[in-house]
C-alpha cells in the first residue's frame, strides 16, 4: 500500500466567530483572529492505495485533481470562507476546514481511498483529519 | 524504563528522466490514459529516507548518517541520478509513477538496511506531489 499526497494551494479571506457566543465572548476567546483576516492556505490530500499492476499508478492524479479542484478549490479560493455554502454553520478553524473539507472530498473520490486531509494555515499551523466517524 | 524508538530522516536528490508508457497499449491507448506523461520528460527527485531503531547509548545515534549517505548514494543516486528511470531493468515491464519510483527505492534499500531499521521512503516528484512506502 503506498500513500500518495497532492499538495494544493488556495488563498482565503475568514475570521473565527462562533454564533453561540456574544461578540465579547468571541473577541476574548478568539483574540486577533475574530477580526477580518486572510491566509495563503494549503491543502494536502492524501490517498492510500496499491499501484494498479499495469498503469503503476495508485490513483488517477487527473481524476484526484478534478475531484479537489472543483468540489473544494473552486468553492474556497479568493473568498470569504464564511459565505461558503458548503462551509455554512462552521467556525472556520483549520481544525474544522480539514474535516469539512474530508467530508466533501471522500464520497467525491473513489470509496475508502481517502486517508488523510490536512489543512496548512501558516507556516507554524497545520491541521490535518482522518476521518473514523461513526 | 526501556527506551523507545527514534526516527532520523535523510534528505537526498537526483534527477532523472522518465515516461509514462505500457509497451502492450497501442500509442493512442497510452495517450488516452497517461495524456502528456507519454513524452520523455524529467524530474529534480527529493527522496526522504526515514529509518528507525533504539539511540545507540555510547554514539547517541539511531544510525550513522554518514553510513546512511554512503549507503544510499551507492544504492540509490547514483543508479538513479542523470539517468532515464525507463532504461533501468528495475523499471522493465514498470511504469516508473511515483508510487513505483517510491516502492523500488524501497526494494533497493531493505537489503542494505534492513526492514527493522528502514521505516519510510518518501519520494517527491515536485514540491506538490509525494508518496509513502513503508513496505507490504
Amino acid at each position: 500500500m503506498v500513500e500518495l499526497t497532492r499538495v494544493y494551494h488556495f488563498s482565503a479571506a475568514h475570521r473565527l466567530t462562533s454564533a453561540a457566543l456574544s461578540p465579547e465572548q468571541n473577541a476574548t476567546l478568539y483574540g486577533d483572529c475574530h477580526r477580518p483576516h486572510g491566509h495563503n492556505y494549503y491543502l494536502e490530500v492524501t490517498v492510500a492505495g496499491r499501484p494498479d499492476p499495469t498503469t503503476g499508478m495508485a490513483v488517477d492524479l487527473v481524476r484526484l485533481d478534478g475531484a479537489v479542484s472543483g468540489a473544494v478549490l473552486t468553492q474556497v479560493d479568493h473568498r470569504a470562507l464564511e459565505e461558503v455554502p458548503a462551509l455554512s454553520g462552521i467556525v472556520t478553524t483549520g481544525e474544522s476546514l480539514a474535516r469539512a473539507f474530508w467530508r466533501i472530498l471522500a464520497p467525491a473520490l473513489p470509496a475508502g481511498a481517502l486517508k488523510r486531509v490536512t489543512v496548512v494555515e501558516t507556516a507554524k499551523n497545520r491541521f490535518h483529519y482522518e476521518g473514523g466517524e461513526a | 524504563m526501556s527506551d523507545g524508538l527514534a526516527y532520523s530522516t535523510r534528505r537526498f536528490t537526483f534527477s532523472a528522466a522518465h515516461r509514462y508508457w505500457v509497451d502492450e497499449w497501442s500509442p493512442a491507448e497510452n495517450e488516452r490514459v497517461f495524456g502528456r506523461l507519454t513524452v520523455v520528460h524529467g524530474h529534480t527527485y527529493t527522496l526522504d529516507l526515514t529509518i528507525r531503531g533504539p539511540i545507540d547509548p555510547q554514539t547517541g545515534m539511531v544510525l550513522d548518517l554518514g553510513e546512511l549517505k554512503r549507503v544510499v548514494g551507492e544504492t540509490v543516486v547514483e543508479r538513479f541520478d542523470h539517468a532515464d528511470l525507463c532504461a533501468d531493468p528495475l523499471f522493465r515491464g514498470r511504469v516508473p509513477t511515483t508510487e513505483n519510483l517510491a516502492v523500488v527505492v524501497w526494494e533497493l534499500l531493505v537489503p542494505k538496511l534492513g526492514a527493522e531499521r528502514l521505516w519510510q521512503v518518501r519520494v517527491w516528484e515536485d514540491p506538490t506531489l509525494y508518496v509513502d512506502y513503508r513496505g507490504a
